[in-house]
């Protein structure tokens, strides 16, 4: 076994490896062939460890020394429990099936093998953050994965706007990092050790206690927030559109940001001990949930819709976790995994056959251009909707209930206004796209087969994988097993829930298909209270100008007074000092002459004569 | 031990000079000869570091490689006098310094071929500038570490002075002028130290000082300030960081890679050898003083480099803000901390001159180092981009690279010490990102300029030491212990002194 879970990490880095090395190949069938077998392999031998665990109810673990600090020496290691397990097999399914998609999609592209060693690289970094049996290694992965983002964002790097966002992006996520960076900090400081299973013992008996576990709790989650996109540093997920769509798919929906969701599960233990974390993680991801949905209505690009909804989404398992939703935060992780990935992947078909435009008002009618696409697309709707029988309403469903149960009724009706706001935006989304007639000249292109093999995969996927948890609560026992968690899972929640929520979202979908039907309806001028809301929502509620002008403007600012103190206060002080040895200038002047190298050597040889003369002169005395 | 290996130390310390009594008879002309002679000339020393390295006991406390020999003494009237010894001998914390001083002066050597005037007058002073280097990390005795470190100075001031950039005096001058005093106050601190403990062997003070410190309370904190001020020039520490900047923009891009790369730590190694070791109760005391120095130098050095215009400039305060944390490590007085401050020293040294070897090569192609006049080189240059992004993410302290491990320790360091003043330093990651990003991707991002369009990328005399420098940054990134473990044993002996 634990050959086998080395070998998922190491087929990536292999990829990787081989890839940036054969920057210059020009066989772009060995490249990808390179890419999706290594990830395929990887995925194969994860749903095999999956399965194992599934009969046997086994861990892998593997552990190495790795760095002597004074008195401890710490280890690196890999831990795979039921949730690692299921991350695995995500994280390489959906690196695979995008690995197979870019081979048509970015087929035109000079820096192919590039692409393919850059989502390589992630993949080994991302299958390395969720086998990490500590925290310090999870952070390294962590870094890693953000590395990758960074470098996929701006992939198109002579694109000003892919600069911006992938520096934004890499900023943004490390100001969360560091949240996460100091909390590693306190806890090594505290009980001397990373690893996880030391933290949720250092918990469970009491070690770290009180206020601290509060403040160590808090500052992961700053970790999670920004990885995650969660507000208020949600900023760079929309912007980090900017990179090919592939990536928007893999990294940006389906698996690197879920990693802040999989840091507060992994270390659940300590947001258990305070309820005042708890508070925090439910209000932030409820809040988020709304606030993102908000914003996604009006948008006007297509992978900023999808954007939007992934923070949302987002924000949805942050609140089940923060409901002691475990099980039900994880879960729907993993169907978002794949119905997002799903419709990003969809949406990545939509604009190549239409020449990469992205904005909605320039497309539609595509329903009769391209049925299957349509349908597929339909399919990823339903499930982001969450309307039974598809994965979505599963995990939606048992998010509202166990916000229910844990009684913050505020939040439950925010999240079911949510539900409605979600259906509005996608069936807006979807009629944009597909409804009325196309609204360019252009003819379309057809869309490569190789590209709807991973859509359809992704389209059954959608649609079954609710299916774990009904009839009955398969995935929850395979989670829970051998875990103190399982004492959490609530008694059932009332059963009209289920019923409401899928009401709201039926009276989502048909007003925005009221509105939208017909396709786009070119603006009319608006006025009042909806102009006002509208505008406020276009600029995503000034959040980006907000930053620019209390963080990055003072910055600025700072500096330039800096430089000036640097030059006349700091240098003054060196005029000061410098008028003390006058004779200095003649040594100068020497430079100046040309004959330095005389100067140099006599002085040299006057120190050497010096020294020798007083070694010597220690025989004659 | 054979005698010969005795003599190993100072084989080491002098090989360099071989080649420069070889190079005093090569004819000016031959060019292409005089570079090689000046290259091979820095690989004895590294190879037999190598061996040293290899051969160095981890278990061990005491200094290794010792040799020591009588060199000449002042008798007064009675019975006392002072004796000065020739006394070599590594630990490890010189062990590591010296195995980076020898690694980084031969790949300077290799950079330095794109020196076009006084070739062999410049190749002599490197290959005296090694030697005097790797001498300070090896003496034993204080008076040894001066002369080594005064022949530093005369030689670095011939190297900024001829072959720099326009305000080249300038920045040569203010160099001397700073170190100069620097020089002074290590001068006065020396005289004191004889005074008061009679020898200025290492092994000797070390034990006295506790002693000396209680009969004469206020000659030691005499001697701890004046030996502070001495390095703080040195490493440098606010407000003394001037005379680096000018040489960092003025000097030859190859000369700043030993400066960045090599000079700046002997700053460290001095406040690690003399500071914790020998006066470990009063850094005690001025704890919280020197973090509070580290925290200025951190983030006033990352403001000033993300407003900066030149890429050099950007480096220079770069180079500032990484001694602030390398001051904070070795400030909190903790294993851990120290550990990090060593590893801080050796990663910043392989990161800055790494720079510094892709500065040269940028100037060479592009011509200039001004940040608004470039861009977009990843189409020309790919392979040079992609270093220099490389370069960039280590000095941010991208974990799997040599930066994280010191930036880590370090701050995990303070952690221990003072929670609050930890917790703000580590803001200084996010400062460091928005710097180096600022800077690397103004360079590497955005649409070329047509003038840009055909620089021809690396040649492989360029890509072989960028290689060496790539393999040295990840290899302690992904396995520390490699140099880690040799740093142990000393820093815990030293620390083991306090309260003792």
């Amino acid at each position: 076994m634990r050959w086998i879970t080395l070998t998922i990490l190491l087929l990536p880095l292999l990829s990787f490896l081989l890839l940036i090395g054969g920057r210059k190949w020009r066989s772009r069938g060995l490249v990808a062939g390179i890419g999706v077998l290594t990830s395929y392999g990887a995925f194969h031998l994860s749903s095999y460890l999956l399965m194992n665990m599934i009969q046997k109810k086994t861990q892998v673990v593997i552990s190495m020394p790795w760095l002597t600090l004074s008195d401890q020496v710490v280890h690196l290691g890999i831990k795979i429990g039921a949730l690692q397990a299921v991350m695995l097999v995500l994280v390489s399914l959906v690196s695979c099936l995008v690995q197979i998609y870019s081979w048509g999609y970015m087929r035109d592209d000079e820096r192919f093998p590039v692409f393919f060693a850059y989502l390589g690289l992630f993949t080994f970094s991302m299958l390395g953050l969720v086998s990490s049996a500590n925290l310090l290694q999870i952070y390294i992965f962590w870094e890693l994965v953000g590395l990758c983002s960074f470098l996929l964002i701006g992939y198109w790097y002579y694109k000003p706007e892919a600069r911006d966002a992938a520096k934004k992006a890499f900023i943004v996520t490390r100001i969360g990092d560091v949240g996460f960076f100091i909390a590693i900090l306190m806890i090594f400081w505290k009980i001397g050790s990373f690893e996880l299973d030391a933290v949720s013992k250092a918990v469970s008996t009491g070690t770290i206690s009180g206020v601290w576990v509060t403040w160590i709790a808090i500052l992961i989650l700053i970790g999670a927030i920004g990885k995650s996109g969660q507000f208020p540093l949600h900023t760079w997920l929309p912007d980090a559109m900017e990179g090919p769509t592939p990536v928007s798919a893999l990294i940006h929906a389906a698996t690197m940001v879920t990693a802040g969701i999989y840091l507060v599960a992994a270390t659940f233990p300590v947001f258990l001990a305070s309820s005042y974390a708890l508070d925090i993680v439910s209000y932030i991801g409820g809040f988020t949930a709304i606030f993102a949905a908000c914003i996604a209505l009006v948008q006007t690009d297509i992978k900023r819709v999808l954007a939007y909804s992934t923070v949302s989404q987002l924000g949805y398992m942050m609140l089940a976790l923060g409901s002691k939703g475990y099980v039900e935060g994880i879960f729907h992780l993993v169907t978002h995994g794949f119905f997002k990935a799903l419709l990003f992947l969809a949406a990545g078909a939509v604009i190549v056959s239409l020449h990469h435009e992205q904005d909605l008002r320039k497309m539609g009618g595509l329903w009769k251009k391209n049925r299957g696409l349509a349908i597929w697309f339909l399919i990823g709707c339903f499930a982001l909707v969450g309307l039974p029988p598809f994965s979505g309403f599963f995990s939606k469903d048992e998010i509202l209930q166990t916000v229910y149960m844990d009684g913050r009724i505020g939040l439950f009706v925010l999240a079911l206004i949510t539900v409605f706001l979600t259906a509005f935006y996608v069936f807006r989304l979807y009629h944009l796209i597909f409804a009325g007639t196309s609204r360019t000249e252009q003819k379309n292109t057809p869309v490569p087969k190789v590209m709807m093999v991973p859509i359809a995969i992704l389209g059954l996927l959608s649609t079954l994988a609710g299916f774990v948890q009904f009839p009955k609560a398969y995935f929850s026992s395979f989670l829970l097993q051998g875990s103190k968690l399982a004492s959490l899972t609530s008694e059932a929640a009332p059963a009209w829930i289920g019923w409401v929520a899928v009401l709201f979202s039926l009276f989502g979908v048909g007003l925005a298909t009221l509105l939208y039907w017909r396709g786009y309806q070119p603006a009319k001028p608006r006025v009042g209270l909806i102009g006002w809301a509208h505008r406020i929502l276009e600029q995503k509620f000034y959040i980006d100008q907000l930053y620019h002008y209390v963080f990055a403007l003072p910055l600025k600012g700072l500096g330039y007074f800096l430089i000036g103190w640097d030059r006349f206060v700091v240098g003054g002080l060196v005029r000061l000092v410098g008028l003390v040895p006058v004779g200095l200038s003649r040594i100068a002047s020497m430079l100046q002459n040309g004959q330095t190298q005389t100067y140099a050597l006599v002085s040299l040889i006057g120190f050497i004569l010096l020294v020798i003369g007083v070694t010597v002169g220690r025989f004659f005395s | 031990m054979k005698t010969w290996m005795n003599w190993l130390p100072t084989i080491i310390i002098f090989a360099p000079l071989l080649g420069l009594f070889i190079l005093l008879f090569t004819p000016k002309k031959k060019q292409n000869l005089i570079r090689v002679i000046g290259i091979v000339a820095t690989l004895p020393s590294l190879a037999l570091l190598l061996y040293l390295f290899q051969h160095f006991d981890l278990g061990q406390k005491d200094w290794q490689w010792v040799q020591n020999i009588p060199w000449f003494q002042f008798t007064f009237a009675g019975e006392r006098g002072w004796a000065f010894f020739y006394h070599l001998g590594v630990d490890g914390i010189s062990m590591p310094l010296l195995f980076m001083t020898a690694l980084i002066s031969t790949l300077t050597a290799i950079a330095s071929v794109k020196i076009q005037s006084r070739i062999r007058e410049y190749y002599m002073l490197l290959l005296l500038m090694e030697t005097s280097m790797l001498g300070v990390f090896f003496s034993l005795n204080l008076f040894l570490f001066f002369i080594f470190f005064e022949v530093i100075l005369v030689a670095m001031y011939f190297l900024i002075g001829i072959w720099g950039q326009i305000q080249k005096e300038r920045a040569a001058n203010l160099f001397l002028l700073y170190n100069g005093l620097g020089s002074g106050f290590l001068l006065f601190a020396m005289v004191l130290l004889l005074m008061m403990c009679n020898t200025l062997e290492f092994p000797d003070i070390s034990k006295m000082i506790p002693l000396a410190a209680k009969a004469e309370p206020t000659f030691t904190w005499v001697i701890f300030w004046s030996l502070l001020i001495a390095f703080a020039i040195k490493l440098p520490i606010f407000p003394f960081h001037t005379w680096m900047l000018r040489v960092h923009v003025q000097a030859a891009p190859s000369v700043v890679m030993i400066h960045a790369g090599i000079l700046l730590k002997i700053g460290a190694y001095g406040l690690l050898r003399f500071h914790v070791g020998w006066f470990p109760e009063q850094m005690k005391q001025v704890s919280i003083l020197l973090i509070t120095f580290g925290l200025i130098n951190l983030f006033y050095g990352a403001i000033l480099a993300f407003v900066q215009k030149e890429l050099r400039q950007v480096l220079a305060y770069s180079s500032i803000s990484h001694m602030g944390i390398l001051l904070v490590g070795i400030a909190s007085m903790q294993l851990i901390g120290l550990q990090g401050a060593l590893f801080q020293a050796i990663s910043h040294g392989f990161i800055a001159a790494l720079f510094f070897f892709l500065v040269a090569i940028l100037y060479e192609r592009t011509n200039t180092t001004e940040l608004n006049e470039l861009g977009g080189l990843t189409k020309s240059m790919p392979y040079f981009a992609g270093f220099l992004l490389f370069t960039g993410l280590a000095s941010l302290g991208l974990p799997g690279l040599s930066g994280f491990i010191s930036e880590f320790l370090s701050f995990l360091g303070l952690f221990r010490q003072h929670v609050i003043l930890g917790s703000i330093a580590s803001l200084g990651l996010i400062f460091a990102a928005v710097y180096i990003l600022r800077a690397m991707m103004k360079i590497n991002y955005g649409p070329t300029p047509k003038r840009f369009d055909q620089l021809s990328d690396l040649r492989w005399t360029e890509s072989l030491p960028i290689a060496v420098f790539v393999a040295v940054i990840i290899g302690i990134g992904i396995a520390p212990d490699l140099i880690g473990k040799s740093m142990q044993m000393t820093l815990q002996m030293m620390l083991e002194r306090i309260g003792g």
